[in-house]
């Protein structure tokens, strides 16, 4: 979702076409013009979309803005506490590790999930036949209900020798390993999975991207007598840079946002080395069965937004010049 | 299909409803009632269910106002915190000890006490138990369901296959340690596992372990105690585990498991021996129908000096404060059928057990008294010809368990001082070269925090 | 798009010729290929034969075939006792609720933007462009609690499936690549309607909608996905099992069913989703699904 936010701001933003000439027309103002010249169709039509950004979107984050600065336990009337939430974040000892963990995160989901899928997918585009197979092979994990990913490969990171990837390892003499089963081994193995899980969906589109290169340029640098990496270097990767740019910013927002994987795979241990960002707002809200504390989960919700908004803003600024050719 | 079947069932019931109430106009005046109580946790097996629903049944005959609509349930941090902000938890819910006096005191449960001095048993109660549902205004807030108190689970079948007498578990941490190496040894199961799940478990079995060695976790009462989770008894039961785990390893390869988990390793024959409230069987039962012949059960071996004692618990039952009165009349109806009648009524008492047989679920599984002691006698002897679970298999821990030294939970910020541990144990657990001093101050600051603030 | 039968140019007709290239291209496909098995196909098929292997065979040797025979009551307990049944309907429920708002709201809210403009439009657009910086995560507490509580009204939402739907089809994402779409729309169109006495709901219903399919399908096919994917929000907000989806249901019962019938009842859980995709690959494989919309 949050996605698209690059490539919009990118395009030229609002298109300057003129709307319909009859709601141009209106010579005053009153109510019963309004309705004659469209207003109240337009209005109407509106209305879905009014309410449940409203209600759903507009109004929920209004009111996170608002409970970052109270102490409310929903029994009690809420009060105002200024920055005491933000405070109590940042000197949260597990905040610090929360950070350092999604980063950590983001760096590792960085070095599998990119390049991997761009080896991959300039590969099948010079498959000549049967390229759907090998398309539809890689995305078959993506179609695969996330929920029921986490549990299999929770099954298959079984730490004892009779685990499914102990077991194969062995065949070829390496392991047991202990996957989740420790603080170095964990967050690597949540990557792990998430990429298998995510990069079908990668692939695909750098294969559009890919397939979509006029051929006249390779045939060009081929009468150049440029090689095959040369032309790789000078003209794929260049030619499909737009792309490279949106799905390495939408990985990262993706990632920085990363709960599902630490939730289910082992909530966050051991010894919170996979305690994400996501993980600590939601054990802020709902951890404590005693009560949620909202404004922590909300001053933190807040902070992250805020970085990631900042993150964005940068990049799409260090970017732009680069990715309109 | 299903749809219309209940089309028909409600047409048939409106139509007798409407005969009944034309035949006995008096009827009509009594107003019908509905509440939803917890039922059991999900995944149960359809024995579990039908057994349960046959209780629902009995009730709705006892009481034709009241309808009663049974809701899964588990209690488990995150989701409970959840329900009790939506307001969805069923009218009765069940909220282990530690938690009840701090929700009663933030008006979070329903005040019992006028319909509970009703009760015709109430002056039986073990009053230890009774203050565990007792807010600081002394209303009651919450009544008993059960009782447990910590206890060595062990697979006999895992004992015989490793050359060790299953009549004779182990009495001594030394003996669970040799054990537990034996059985790894022999068979390539994990000898010993213990819970080490983010999930509070991991801390509350340390603290069962560091209470069975002579330590405790705080001292002083509300926000005033002091968190002493860095006692020398802490340390030695970490480094106790540490061997366990890294120069014997016979702590198994899988160190995230909480109560479900070891409950389901265990029912699969995959764990030599763990510790878990001596009621478990029951779930071992509902949920994975456990092989009666490998379960055996102990008491914790405690250690040779005053302070040392077993960590006991429960459950009690509660009602949302939302309710209107005759809905809080019939909730305590259900608790006092469902909960606490079995322990102090023959008649029901018999009722219940035969029930439960019938639909194979376990009679007789060991739990610490909830009324007086001689309540507590008789109500074992109403049931005796109905026990279905393995007592021999229970001795040794029937013939200890009453001689061992009960201690509660840490009271202040329960569930904040656990989840302080947690990261200990899955340290020394998941890494050999943990520094338990050091960790072990950091738990420590962060439970005196969290006493501190009350949460 | 390139011809079948070619590459994308990137190896020119020439250098195919050469046999070293060839080859060489050729072998490093078929390793990708094996891979590709390998990686996506080897969980899966792992998962079906663990459906109908005994509990004991499946932790004691994962990777036997059979070793003591199969056990098919794995797939009718799964069924009967587990009724994966019931929450694959529930999710169903979900994602077609869902699809359906999402479709709504986007195509009135994009009909209006882009074709109606009423004066206040690029404020609209403005506030929902916002949005989009704005991470999901924001939403949870507030919107739990609006969800739990809602105002005006006085009612709950929980346990009500359109306590999904109608934060799903708050979606910018949609709205705006609907509303970019239908600018393009060429606009004499709409004008010759209007000459004819088309009003808007007529505009909309027989002129626009029609000229719609493709970013329909792109939408569908995100909306889908999404609802489909969802576990925090729907377990959050779904606290009735009866209601819920297999993503939330499968979780809360691993642990209190044998691992035979939870392999079982996953292996259900994904034959759809497989046979949808596999039914409608090219909607999902397409330059006009995933990469189109990326490319924008």
């Amino acid at each position: 979702m949050t996605l698209t936010t690059v490539d919009q701001a990118r395009e030229p933003a609002l298109p300057s076409k003129r709307g319909l000439s009859r709601s141009y027309a209106r010579p005053r103002r009153t109510p019963l013009n309004w309705v004659r010249g469209g207003g109240l169709a337009a209005f109407l039509f509106l209305l879905p979309l009014l309410f449940v950004f409203g209600a759903f979107s507009w109004y929920p984050i209004v009111r996170t803005a608002i409970m970052a600065f109270q102490h409310t336990n929903l029994v009690e009337a809420p009060t105002w506490v200024g920055f005491q939430n933000f405070a109590a974040v940042w000197h949260d000892p597990l905040f610090p590790v929360a950070v350092r963990n999604t980063a950590y995160f983001a760096f590792l989901a960085l070095i599998f999930g990119y390049p991997i899928p761009l080896v991959a997918a300039v590969l099948m585009s010079e498959v000549r036949k049967r390229r759907g197979l090998y398309s539809v092979l890689a995305f078959l994990p993506v179609v695969i209900p996330p929920v029921v990913g986490v549990l299999l490969w929770k099954t298959f990171y079984d730490a004892s020798s009779l685990g499914v990837f102990n077991t194969i390892l062995h065949w070829v003499g390496l392991g047991p390993y202990p996957w989740l089963q420790s603080q170095q081994w964990a967050m690597p193995s949540l990557v792990l999975y998430s990429t298998w899980a995510n990069a079908g969906a990668t692939i695909i589109i750098y294969l559009a991207a890919l397939i979509g290169v006029n051929p006249e340029l390779y045939e060009a640098a081929s009468v150049d007598g440029a090689g095959l990496l040369r032309k790789v270097w000078h003209i794929t990767l260049p030619q499909i840079r737009g792309v490279l740019l949106v799905t390495l910013i939408l990985q990262i927002i993706g990632t920085a946002q990363v709960f599902l994987e630490p939730y289910l795979f082992t909530d966050g241990g051991p010894v919170h080395s996979t305690l994400t960002v996501m993980l600590l707002i939601y054990n802020y809200a709902f951890g404590n069965s005693l009560g949620g504390n909202y404004g922590m989960a909300t001053a933190l919700s807040l902070m992250l937004a805020g970085f990631l908004v900042v993150f964005s803003l940068v990049y799409l600024r260090a970017t732009r010049s680069w990715s309109t050719r | 299909m299903k749809s219309i079947r209940i089309a028909m069932i409600v047409a048939v019931a409106v139509l007798l409803g409407v005969v009944a109430s034309t035949a006995a106009g008096s009827t009509r005046s009594a107003k019908k009632v509905t509440i939803s109580v917890a039922s059991l946790i999900p995944g149960s097996t359809p024995e579990a269910i039908k057994q349960f629903n046959a209780q629902v049944a009995e009730f709705e005959k006892k009481y034709p106002t009241i309808t009663v609509k049974p809701v899964e349930y588990q209690w488990t941090a995150p989701t409970f915190a959840a329900k009790l902000a939506a307001g969805t938890l069923p009218t009765v819910f069940e909220v282990p000890f530690t938690d009840a006096r701090t929700l009663g005191d933030n008006g979070q449960l329903a005040n019992l006490t006028p319909y509970f001095k009703k009760l015709s048993y109430h002056k039986k109660y073990n009053k230890a138990v009774l203050a565990e549902g007792t807010d600081a205004k002394g209303q009651i807030i919450a009544l008993p369901k059960g009782a447990y108190a910590q206890a060595l689970h062990y697979n006999r079948a895992l004992f015989k296959q490793a050359g060790l007498n299953p009549s004779k578990p182990p009495t001594t941490w030394g003996q669970i340690r040799k054990d537990a190496r034996i059985i790894t040894q022999k068979t390539g199961k994990p000898g010993y596992v213990e819970m080490a799940k983010n999930d509070n478990t991991a801390g509350w079995i340390l603290t069962t372990l560091v209470y069975s060695l002579g330590g405790r976790m705080e001292k002083g009462i509300g926000t005033h105690a002091k968190a002493t989770l860095n006692n020398k008894y802490t340390v030695q039961g970490l480094k106790m585990l540490k061997t366990m785990r890294w120069t014997d390893n016979s702590m198994g390869s899988n160190f995230d498991l909480g109560w479900s988990d070891i409950n389901q390793a265990f029912a699969a024959g995959q764990v030599g021996m763990y510790i878990s409230g001596s009621d478990v069987y029951t779930n071992l039962v509902q949920a994975y129908n456990v092989n009666p012949s490998i379960y055996g059960l102990t008491t914790i071996p405690l250690a040779k000096n005053k302070t040392a004692g077993v960590l006991g618990g429960g459950t009690l039952a509660a009602v949302s404060p939302k309710v209107n009165n005759t809905q809080l009349s019939a909730a305590m109806k259900w608790i006092s059928f469902f909960y606490e009648q079995p322990l102090v009524s023959k008649k029901q008492a018999i009722r219940n057990a035969k029930t439960l047989v019938a639909n194979k679920q376990p009679v007789g599984v060991p739990a610490l008294p909830l009324f007086n002691h001689k309540q507590y006698n008789l109500a074992n002897s109403w049931i005796k010809p109905y026990i279905n679970v393995p007592l021999g298999h229970m001795k040794p821990f029937l013939n200890g368990i009453f001689k061992q030294k009960l201690i509660p939970e840490p009271e202040a910020s329960t569930q904040s001082v656990y989840n302080a541990l947690n990261a200990v144990v899955e340290s020394v657990l998941t890494n050999q070269n943990t520094n338990v001093q050091q960790m072990l101050q950091q738990a420590n600051a962060q439970a005196q925090a969290a006493i501190e603030q009350g949460s | 798009m390139s011809k079948p039968g070619t590459g994308s140019g990137l190896i020119s007709e020439l250098d195919w010729e050469k046999p070293r290239i060839r080859w060489g291209t050729r072998t490093l496909q078929a390793l990708l290929l094996v891979g590709l098995v390998v990686i996506g196909l080897g969980p899966i098929l792992w998962l079906a034969k663990s459906a109908i292997t005994p509990t004991l065979d499946t932790i004691t040797h994962p990777m036997a075939l059979f070793p003591h025979g199969a056990a098919w009551s794995n797939l009718s307990q799964a069924w009967n006792d587990v009724h994966v049944g019931r929450y694959f309907w529930n999710t169903v429920v979900i994602a077609f609720g869902s699809w359906a708002a999402q479709i709504i709201v986007a195509t009135t809210g994009g009909f209006a933007l882009s074709v109606l403009r009423p004066r206040y439009a690029p404020i609209i657009k403005g506030l929902l462009l916002a949005t989009l910086f704005v991470p999901v995560i924001v939403l949870l507490v507030p919107l739990y609690i609006e969800v739990v509580h809602l105002p005006i009204v006085h009612k709950s939402l929980i346990d009500s499936y359109w306590a999904l739907w109608l934060p799903y089809s708050a979606s910018a994402f949609n709205v705006i690549l609907v509303t970019r779409f239908f600018d393009n729309l060429p606009r004499e169109i709409f004008e010759a309607a209007e000459i004819d006495g088309a009003g808007p709901l007529q505009l909309f219903w027989r002129i626009v909608l029609p000229m719609s399919k493709p970013i329909l399908g792109v939408v569908s096919v995100f909306a889908i996905l999404a609802s489909w994917k969802d576990f925090l929000w729907p377990s959050l907000v779904l606290s009735n099992p009866n209601r819920q989806p297999l993503g939330v249901r499968l979780p809360a019962i691993q642990l209190q069913t044998s691992v035979g019938v939870f392999l079982a009842a996953m292996f259900i859980a994904c034959l759809v989703p497989i046979a949808g995709f596999l039914i409608f690959q090219r909607s999902f494989l397409g330059g006009t699904g995933l990469g189109g919309a990326i490319k924008g």
